[in-house]
């Protein structure tokens, strides 16, 4: 502890301003979260670019890879293939932003790279305003869905039953409804703690090994990787898990007697 | 440790500034994702899902060929089969036809053979006969003359025609 107290370990749960426009706060994470999507849509615009003309090598091979798997996925979860069409664009969003996003904490210098005492480097998806703002598009956009495909009383019904006609029913839809608000909650704090987590990891790591990090720290930045392409990948299905729960609703319902 | 005392001013503070929820950012960060998801839908992935449903359409096209021509070959085969059933059944028939056949020409050009050789073999007696009673006869008339022309010259003109007749005779019992 003296150790860490001498090296002045400091650990801010929430993105550290690094300056303002007028009452705006830009903060660290802010900055890495456009340089992650920026990143993100040099990648896919490339690679459709390259598509588009006809040209192809290793890169584009790999991203087109990994996009077919994930369309291939996306129309395994949702069987209505129009459905899965407008669910595409926001699915794929959510995978390629947050794994650039996630693996910008894994650049060298976190932590070290310093404005004013403020560390440059954090990945926005250890920002809990990215993470709950993801889960709030995702919430939204599944509760549109449902109303689309259920409407709005199909959709009020799976929340709200008569607790006369049928008391399991109602305890159901109570559970539903707080289900809904755990979905969300879930999403976000799920990749908000993996990669805060995983940048503490690095920075503990990094202190800890002080002259060997340069061979012990490369494993963990690996493993931090794949924990970013995870993390995608789950924040991407759980996105299709829940629309296709929400939108299948009518099904299990309808027949039920009147 | 900052986090202990961030927590611990909490108690007193917005939890929500603590864990650095900033509703403005929030916002913020929604539109912006919002915007990213519409551009990139309307402009870059219909790109992607394009080439994704070509490469698709072309290998289900190939698997469509290849089962398609699968199929040809299978019955490509059955029909092959089968012609060379009917094809050996054929030969069959035409070798056993051709063996009776050949048989019966055999047997037939045999007898055909035996016959004329019969008839060359009494031709040829029949001429061998011929030409022996022609051959004696000339002989016979040859011997004559001879004889009458050897008694000429042996005998000469003392000869009565008893004494010849008898000469004659002799000879001729001699000559037999």
């Amino acid at each position: 502890m003296n150790q860490f107290a001498a090296l002045d370990l400091q650990v801010s749960i929430g993105a550290q301003e690094i300056f303002k426009i007028g009452s705006f706060s830009v903060t660290n994470a802010l900055l890495c979260g456009i340089a992650g999507s920026l990143i993100a849509i040099i990648v896919l615009v490339y690679t459709a670019l390259s598509v588009k003309r006809g040209f192809y090598n290793r890169f584009v091979g790999l991203v087109q890879w990994v996009f077919e798997g994930l369309l291939k996925q996306i129309n395994d979860i949702l069987p209505d293939k129009k459905l899965a069409r407008k669910m595409t664009p926001l699915a794929m969003t959510v995978f390629f932003v947050v794994m650039f996003d996630y693996w910008l904490s894994v650049l060298p210098g976190l932590d070290t790279i310093k404005i004013a005492g403020v560390p440059i480097l954090r990945s926005v998806t250890a920002d809990l305003n990215f993470t709950l703002a993801l889960a709030i598009i995702t919430v939204v956009t599944v509760q549109i869905y449902a109303v689309k495909y259920l409407g709005v009383f199909g959709n009020i019904k799976r929340y709200i039953r008569n607790p006369l006609k049928s008391p399991i029913g109602a305890f159901e839809g109570a559970l539903e409804i707080i289900g809904e608000f755990s979905r969300g909650l879930a999403l976000a704090l799920r990749l908000f703690g993996n990669a805060f987590a995983g940048e503490i990891l690095l920075i503990v790591i990094g202190l800890l090994a002080s002259y060997a990090a340069t061979v012990v720290l490369p494993f963990f930045m690996i493993f931090e990787l794949f924990i970013g392409f995870i993390q995608a990948y789950v924040f991407f299905v759980l996105v299709l898990i829940f629309t296709s729960l929400a939108v299948s609703h009518g099904g299990e319902h309808s027949e039920e007697p009147a | 440790m900052q986090p202990l005392t961030q927590f611990a001013t909490t108690t007193n503070g917005n939890v929500f500034t603590s864990l650095g929820i900033d509703w403005q950012m929030l916002i913020l960060q929604i539109v912006a994702f919002l915007i990213l998801v519409f551009i990139l839908g309307k402009y870059v992935y219909p790109w992607l899902i394009k080439s994704v449903d070509e490469r698709q359409a072309n290998i289900e096209a190939a698997n469509k060929a290849a089962s398609e021509a699968q199929s040809a070959a299978v019955d490509a085969e059955a029909r092959v089969e089968k012609l060379l059933k009917i094809a050996r059944d054929e030969a069959a028939d035409i070798v056993a036809t051709a063996k009776l056949e050949s048989a019966a020409a055999l047997s037939a050009s045999e007898e055909k053979a035996k016959k004329r050789s019969e008839q060359i073999v009494a031709d040829a007696q029949g001429e061998i006969q011929k030409e022996v009673v022609a051959a004696k006869k000339a002989l016979h008339n040859e011997t004559l003359e001879l004889v009458a022309l050897a008694t000429e010259k042996v005998v000469g003109k003392a000869v009565s025609s008893k004494i010849d007749e008898s000469l004659i005779t002799d000879s001729l019992k001699a000559v037999k």
